[in-house]
């Protein structure tokens, strides 16, 4: 597929443009002539022009069966195949003129690199819809293993039914405008200003103290209500027309103004669940709720990253959304040890003290009478703001969420699913220790997260937060055994269907019962010992699970056999002998008649299976899965 | 596996690095006293003072570093100021570096950098090890990711 056409000028005067500001300012300021500078501006519009036409020649995409194949590169050539089940998800914008000439840049993000992945710049908007919506059917067919063409028959408009979630009304748009701030600004003028306030002291020598501080309100007065405005205005632009949906397994969202922006958003690819509000909000009974994938790189910063979230919304709403996205319940946080407030009280009065000095120094370098002892009034502030700031600490275990909220200010409750955690970071600063507290933050892959604002548990007792970290580790570990499960139970259910009937029979409820007994140890683990039964026991019980699969189908991915030689305990641990296999050499195959399989299955140090199944496979009604229930149940029963 | 150690000789590769920092932490004094405006000991004294902090702090972290490879995630201890402890699970593991600097190896040191797709503790990195070690940590560390199977590591 190719490019729209109507890129072709785009792109070059988008490119030109910059240059020709820079000409006409050079025209204008030296003696060179409007003839020679036009000259000048036609020539690399012609070069920049013949670019594009080569760049549009030469750029190809194509959805394949299963990955997107973009080729493109006028000099050096670039051949990309992004598979579908990767795509993160898939933003569609438009901006005034490229909505005037019809056309619209798509871009497809996948968890990998440091830019945008599939960065399509400019098709017609039809075609960013086809695409968009073709992505999605192709990975949700690639995901339930079917062939992308099996489907194809169908008409390929007909996608699953669209449910619309959420759509601002004009009374929360106009919300939206007025609550928020752009505090950027304010930022900027107040370091300015720092700069200039000597000087300007300077030109008013005759000025009281009581002129100046009028002044001073005065001025702060006005910036604060420009930052408002432009908040407001930037905000209402952004959010006008905010429409949230859910299309069978994604979430699809549109908004904008001058620019107008849509996209999907996976909702299995989901990391992090944001719900953040202000006490301005929370007086008035909002919220605000966005949504965290691992597509975003770092730098794209701005607008991106939280392109889906609802800008505003009445609180219930807002959890009856987020719940929508990811189920976790009703939260009840548990609070840091109530001791941990005179930390904060300590901490406020410091800077409070700071602030004193450094209004102290002004003071005495301008050598006018300000009262300098004026922010001693906040230290009256200090146990409130102490107490506020542990009230909304906390945290939560639910069925399969982490949920954290921190803040009094911007105070935000994060939901991480168990299954989307990383890592689990466990860290304590010198005064952390002296209170003997720690912090748990549990790392997801979210864009947000990279601005250091992760889920994290804070302040909270050592004791606690051990606890917190080896349960979030063992959380995971289920968590991950219970997607295994599905997948494998997935995979039945895909066998069966075209398998002979007789021969699944035997094996059906084998596999069942060996799943329940998986899932019933993952469960019975979490109240016990954390760390030393974990995953590996899962995993045996796993390699059972998948057995009865491999040992039919004739051998293949699973050649995880059951003589991987399992201990008493039926704890299979985990092999670190380092294996004499030579990387330089490719792996032997072996032929099984079916297909050819490595001889050295993933380098996993497992017994492989393929040459002896060969001569003596295993009879379906034979004693395994059995084993395997029989082994978990003594296991549960020592557990117990 | 046991708690492991980093290899004694990292603390002369860290102590290495507190005295280029001393070095170029006490430039600034050196040349304030080159123009006159600090006394003859200034410079001196902010460079020892700094190299005695960078001393201290390089004994310290190596006796705070730690790490082990547990059932289902490498665990890590260390951090002077902030004592951290991170858990990997070694199904999020993406890639696995071994990794030799020049400072390294001069000391015949090498160390291993394990990724994740995470974003605070995207890459972690064990330092003091010797080569051999860190090359069979990275495999053992890549054979224990695969074990794990990770069917969607994000």
């Amino acid at each position: 597929m190719k490019l729209a056409p109507q890129s072709i000028p785009y792109r070059a005067l988008q490119k030109v443009s910059g240059v020709v500001v820079v000409l006409i300012f050079f025209a204008s300021s030296s003696d060179l002539g409007v003839a020679v500078s036009a000259g000048i501006a036609a020539a690399i519009l012609l070069v920049v022009g013949g670019y594009e036409l080569a760049y549009y020649r030469r750029y190809e995409y194509e959805l394949t069966e299963d990955t997107l194949d973009i080729s493109s590169g006028v000099i050096s050539r670039r051949e990309r195949e992004i598979p579908y089940g990767r795509i993160q998800n898939v933003d569609v914008s438009r901006s005034i003129a490229q909505r005037a000439i019809g056309v619209a840049a798509v871009d497809l993000e996948t968890a990998g690199g440091s830019s945008t992945e599939g960065s399509i710049r400019f098709v017609t908007p039809a075609e960013a819809t086809r695409l968009r919506r073709e992505v999605q059917r192709r990975k949700s067919a690639t995901a339930s293993g079917e062939r992308a063409d099996d489907v194809s028959g169908e008409s390929p408009a007909a996608g699953p039914v669209e449910e619309e979630l959420f759509a601002i009304s004009p009374r929360e748009l106009a919300m939206v405008g007025a609550l928020s701030f752009d505090g950027r600004l304010i930022g900027l003028l107040a370091f300015l200003g720092s700069g200039s306030f000597p000087v300007l002291s300077s030109y008013l020598p005759g000025a009281s103290a009581a002129a100046l501080t009028v002044a001073a309100v005065v001025a702060v007065g006005a910036l604060f209500l420009v930052s408002w405005i432009l908040g407001a205005a930037v905000s209402f632009s952004n959010y006008y027309g905010f429409r949230l949906s859910r299309a069978g397994d994604e979430l699809r969202y549109e908004r904008g103004l001058l620019r107008r922006y849509s996209g999907s958003i996976p909702t299995e690819k989901v990391q992090t669940l944001t719900i953040s509000d202000n006490p301005a909000k929370r007086a008035l009974g909002y919220a605000t709720l966005s949504i965290e994938t691992a597509g975003y790189a770092p730098g794209q910063g701005g607008d991106y990253g939280s392109q889906a979230a609802v800008p505003i919304a009445r609180i219930d709403r807002v959890y009856e959304l987020a719940r929508e996205v990811e189920p976790f319940g009703s939260p009840s946080f548990d609070r840091p040890p109530k001791r941990i407030r005179w930390r904060y009280v300590v901490r406020y009065a410091v800077m409070v003290g700071v602030l004193l000095g450094i209004a102290y120094a002004v003071n005495w370098y301008v050598a006018i009478d300000l009262p300098w002892y004026a922010p001693a009034a906040l230290l009256l502030a200090v146990p409130a703001a102490a107490h506020l700031k542990w009230k909304h600490r906390g945290y939560w275990l639910g069925e399969d969420h982490l949920l954290t909220r921190n803040g009094f200010w911007n105070r935000s409750v994060k939901a991480v699913p168990y299954y989307r955690i990383q890592n689990v970071i466990d860290s304590r600063t010198v005064f952390q220790r002296r209170w003997n507290v720690a912090t748990i933050v549990a790392d997801t892959a979210g864009t947000n997260s990279l601005v250091g604002s992760d889920a994290a548990a804070v302040d909270f007792d050592v004791a606690e937060a051990v606890k917190l970290r080896k349960e979030l580790n063992d959380r995971l570990q289920t968590a991950l055994a219970e997607q295994r499960d599905r997948r494998t139970m997935f995979e039945w259910f895909e066998d069966d269907v075209d398998g002979d009937v007789s021969a699944t029979e035997g094996r059906d409820d084998r596999t069942e019962q060996s799943v329940i007994a998986d899932a019933e140890t993952g469960r019975d683990r979490i109240g016990t010992d954390p760390v030393d039964e974990g995953g590996a026991d899962v995993d045996g019980a796993d390699v059972d699970g998948a057995d009865g699969d491999g040992a039919e189908k004739g051998g293949n991915e699973n050649s995880t056999g059951g003589d991987v030689d399992q201990p008493e305990d039926g704890v299979v641990r985990p092999d670190f002998l380092p294996s004499d296999r030579d990387y330089s050499e490719p792996a032997e195959r072996i032929d099984t008649g079916e297909y050819a399989v490595d001889r050295n299955p993933s380098d996993a140090d497992v017994a492989h299976r393929s040459d002896d199944r060969h001569q003596e496979p295993d009879p379906p009604g034979d004693g395994d899965g059995e084993g395997t229930a029989e082994r978990t149940d003594e296991e549960r029963t020592d557990e117990m | 596996m046991t708690t492991q150690r980093l290899h004694p000789r990292v603390r002369a590769v860290w102590v290495l690095r507190a005295v280029v920092a001393a070095l170029v932490l006490s430039a600034p004094v050196a040349v304030a006293f080159y123009f006159g405006y600090l006394p003859r000991w200034a410079p001196a004294v902010a460079g020892v003072g700094f190299l005695l902090i960078g001393v201290g702090h390089a004994i310290l972290r190596y006796r705070r570093w730690s790490y082990e490879i547990r059932e289902d995630a490498l665990y890590l201890d260390r951090g002077v100021i902030t004592q951290v402890r991170t858990t990997v699970p070694l199904v999020r593991i993406q890639h696995v570096d071994s990794r030799r600097g020049p400072i390294e190896r001069g000391a015949g040191l090498a160390s291993c950098v394990v990724y994740t797709a995470g974003s605070r503790g995207a890459d972690v990195r064990i330092p003091g090890l010797t080569p051999t070690g860190a090359s069979d940590l990275r495999e053992e560390l890549k054979r224990l990711a695969i074990r794990a199977d990770g069917e969607d590591a994000v």
